[in-house]
């Protein structure tokens, strides 16, 4: 029964075997290609490699001295530079713990002058509050409320959510389709047009189908990095902080939202810092509250934080269209009318070979309008690829996730105990529910925002901070790095 | 016991190359052979003399490792070092290429069809072992990928009447799969080989799995439902299963391949020895704790390493092999008196 590995690329050195959910997409027995670092001494002749018991290196030279060696260090740099080893995580040590991260910022924040300090914000993902949600066993409202009194107990001064930069998600990602649907005729490569939310997803897309794929993916930023160019830019500048001042931490379901975050295209040049500077997952969170000593049902809450005036609530609210964002949902109501005038009330799945393959169809006196598809999961994404390479795809649009069950069953979200995990997940599937939606079209301060911050919709402005490029990564050459 | 095997002839199949592996057609009329030379060559009688009746040359870009032959015989497999499958449709002498399956992140190691027809599974270096689902107009569709192994993926096979497919690898460990709701599942662990599982042979019945390894042994393996008269426990629903019997001593270097007669039970070997050797089970052994005799032994039974055998499914005792030194030779065996 066991389905090892948590997460699509990025997970510590351990292995869980009870977890039947996100698999890592087995990839090849390849060395990392990181160079190690090696200090050469002139005529040193040849060094031996002793391991302590503990796992230190130590070269011994011929003259018995000893020397130890200094761990090769992988930064999530190199990591998004290669297309090696990727996954199979144990033998890739990450250098960002990212609570103790978190801490480091937080600490440095108690000794430093007032002109030093960092404003730090931390975002936090619907997923990862349905998570918390479930263990704790507390309504979304509560688990929000409690998480915002927690973070600002530890000296954080915003919490945010990032529901609220997922509308910008959906409108973008709803306006480009409607674009490349209109310009099919002039563009092969318009449609189908793929979600690009999902990193692992992307990583995946980028480094095995490089060149091909990416024409085909949604330009728009995930919500991760839309809050990214919200809180660094919008928020910094209300804050009247440069936004190098700020440090901005996510919380997110899965670790492959690390990668993303140290995407070079969310890193900005003119004020050399990131758009989201730290990533800490679900368990992350979890493990602080722990070394806290706290439990999150024992908290006083605290009111929420919203990014502006007009968008304050003090409930969360989210979107229709399941725990993945709800892009398919959105992009398919919104086309409807926009190109067919077909207003949508309820969007029909079907389930295909498995359930996370389905599909939806708009169709009219027999035709077929619109063809939708979700692909959850390596065995699903291999099979859309392998038809879209043949020319057979028969989809315009498709929500492509990497884990299957989507976001809510990410690698980084909290472990069922005692209790099966498929019983957990339909737990925080519906506590993910019991939130509010919204259209995007309809959430206070989303137009106001379009309109002060971004110039209009469609602006060059909104461009930039709310679209991005993605890159193909040249394979690894063979021969040196491969273990035939 | 040299008797007991007697060689019926050779063909230099895969010439400066290595031959890797064979495969009867169901029919037992044709041989398929595979090398390291890109090819898949299929193999037919004419007269007494085995002659080349087609050559598959431009499927692969690297070593083809293995072939498989569908159920119906309509179709051949060919699993290649250049990480893709390619599914051929058999018309008269002809072979067309009709599909290949790409997905698997580098070369893989083995395909087999399940007896339905209907599923084919193949292992990989990259750890993986995918099953594939193929429909009434020849399109292949993942339908799992498993990840069960911690390392390289050397065989698959399915089980002969069920939906139950079994793998072996690098990682020493035979591993089994069976279908669960929309998915697969790893379903049973067999652990007890010291190194390198390189292959595996359900028997006539399905009831016992042989494997063979590089620890030198051959293991045989026998599952246990729940609730069996033997007492064997099992968790849940899947049965247990049990190794019943090892095989040591006989081999004095790696086992490359193991293969069980259909028709007549016995068990054949492949050795880095450029051996041949043939078991059979003693009649009076106990079925829960069986003992082999080794009925036949032939060293030099090719130049380099042996790295397939086959008995042929219609024909009792005709057996094939083939060898690093790009050869496949045929077999007669029979059963030594008095054994």
């Amino acid at each position: 029964m066991a389905m090892p590995r948590a997460g699509l690329l990025l997970r510590k050195a351990s292995r869980s075997e009870a977890r039947p959910s996100p698999r890592v997409w087995g990839r090849g027995e390849r060395d990392c290609i990181k160079p190690m670092k090696v200090d050469k001494r002139p005529g040193g002749g040849v060094a031996k490699i002793h391991i302590e018991d503990d796992g230190s290196y130590f070269q011994v030279s011929q003259d018995g001295g000893t020397q130890k060696l200094e761990k090769a260090k992988i930064s999530l740099d190199d990591c998004l530079a290669c297309s090696g080893c990727v996954t199979s995580a144990e033998t890739v040590l990450i250098t960002q713990q990212s609570h103790e991260e978190l801490r480091k910022v937080l600490d440095a924040n108690k000794t430093a002058a007032p002109g030093q300090q960092r404003l730090v914000v931390v975002s936090v993902s619907p997923q990862s509050r349905a998570s918390l949600a479930a263990r704790f066993q507390l309504t979304p409202t509560d688990t929000a409320r409690k998480l915002t009194a927690f973070f600002k107990k530890l000296g954080v001064h915003y919490v945010f959510d990032t529901a609220f930069s997922r509308n910008f998600s959906l409108l973008e990602s709803q306006r480009e389709f409607v674009q490349r649907f209109r310009g099919q005729a002039n563009s092969t490569q318009a449609l189908p047009m793929f979600t690009s939310a999902c990193p692992g997803w992307i990583c995946y897309a980028e480094k095995t189908h490089g060149s091909f794929l990416i024409p085909y993916l949604s330009t728009a930023r995930s919500p991760q990095q839309v809050m990214g160019s919200l809180v660094k830019d919008f928020f910094a500048q209300q804050q009247h902080l440069t936004p190098d001042r700020i440090y901005h931490v996510t919380v997110m379901p899965c670790y492959d939202k690390k990668l993303e975050a140290s995407r070079p295209d969310f890193f900005s040049q003119e004020h050399q810092t990131r758009d989201v500077d730290c990533v800490v997952t679900t368990g992350e969170v979890f493990k602080l509250l722990e070394e806290e000593g706290v439990s999150l049902s024992q908290l006083e809450p605290a009111p929420l934080d919203s990014l502006c005036s007009s968008a304050s609530a003090q409930e969360p609210t989210s979107h229709r269209g399941g725990g993945s964002g709800g892009y398919l949902e959105h992009v398919f109501q919104h086309a409807a009318r926009e190109l067919f005038g077909i207003h949508v009330d309820e969007v029909t799945y079907r389930p295909l070979r498995n359930k996370d393959f389905q599909e939806v169809t708009l169709e009219k006196e027999g035709r077929v309008l619109l063809h939708f598809a979700t692909a959850y999961g390596f065995r699903n994404i291999q099979n859309l690829v392998q038809k879209l390479k043949r020319g057979r795809c028969p989809y315009h649009y498709v929500e492509v996730m990497a884990c299957p069950a989507g976001c809510l069953n990410g690698g980084g979200q909290l472990k069922a105990l005692g209790t099966p995990s498929k019983a957990l997940l339909q737990h925080v599937e519906m506590l993910y529910g019991m939130v509010r939606t919204e259209a995007p079209e309809e959430v206070p301060g989303v137009q106001e925002l379009y309109r002060c911050w971004l110039q209009g919709e469609g602006s060059e402005r909104a461009g930039h901070l709310l679209h991005t490029s993605y890159h193909a990564v040249e394979k690894a050459s063979s021969g040196l790095s491969i273990r035939w | 016991m040299k008797d007991s095997l007697v060689l019926l002839g050779r063909v230099p199949a895969h010439p400066d190359s290595r031959c890797w592996f064979l495969a009867w057609n169901p029919a037992g009329t044709l041989l398929a052979s595979c090398g390291g030379d890109r090819s898949v060559r299929i193999w037919g009688t004419e007269g007494d003399s085995w002659i080349c009746k087609s050559v598959l040359s431009e499927g692969h870009q690297r070593t083809v490792r293995k072939v498989a032959w569908s159920p119906c015989g309509n179709y051949l497999a060919s699993a290649s070092f250049d990480a893709t499958t390619c599914i051929w449709k058999k018309n008269q002498d002809d072979f067309e290429c009709v599909t290949t399956l790409e997905g698997h992140e580098n070369e893989v190691k083995s395909v087999a069809w399940a007896p339905s027809g209907n599923l084919l599974a193949t292992c990989s270096r990259d750890k993986s072992v995918w099953v594939w689902e193929v429909d009434e107009e020849d399109e292949y569709e993942c339908v799992s990928v498993l990840n069960s192994h911690t390392q390289d993926v050397k065989h698959v096979v399915w089980h002969p009447s069920q939906e139950l497919l079994a793998s072996a690898s690098y990682d020493d460990t035979v591993k089994l799969y069976r279908e669960e709701e929309d998915d697969w599942v790893c379903c049973a662990t067999l652990e007890g080989h010291e190194s390198t599982v390189w292959s595996l042979a359900f028997d006539p019945s399905g009831q016992r799995l042989a494997s063979c390894s590089d620890d030198r042994t051959v293991r045989i393996w026998r599952q246990y439902p729940p609730d069996n008269e033997q007492g064997v426990a099992c968790s849940g629903s899947d049965p247990s299963w049990k190794c019943i019997c090892t095989l040591s001593g006989f081999h004095s270097r790696t086992i490359y391949d193991v293969a069980w007669c259909q028709l007549t039970g016995a068990l054949a070997t492949a050795c880095g020895d450029d051996a041949i050797r043939v078991f059979e089970e003693d009649p009076s052994s106990d079925p829960q704790q069986p003992t082999f005799s080794l009925t036949a032994h032939l060293p030099q039974a090719h130049s380099q390493d042996v790295n397939c055998v086959a008995w042929n499914p219609k024909e009792q005792g005709l057996l094939a092999s083939c060898s690093d030194d790009g050869e496949v030779a045929f077999w007669k065996y029979q059963r030594p008196e008095g054994i």
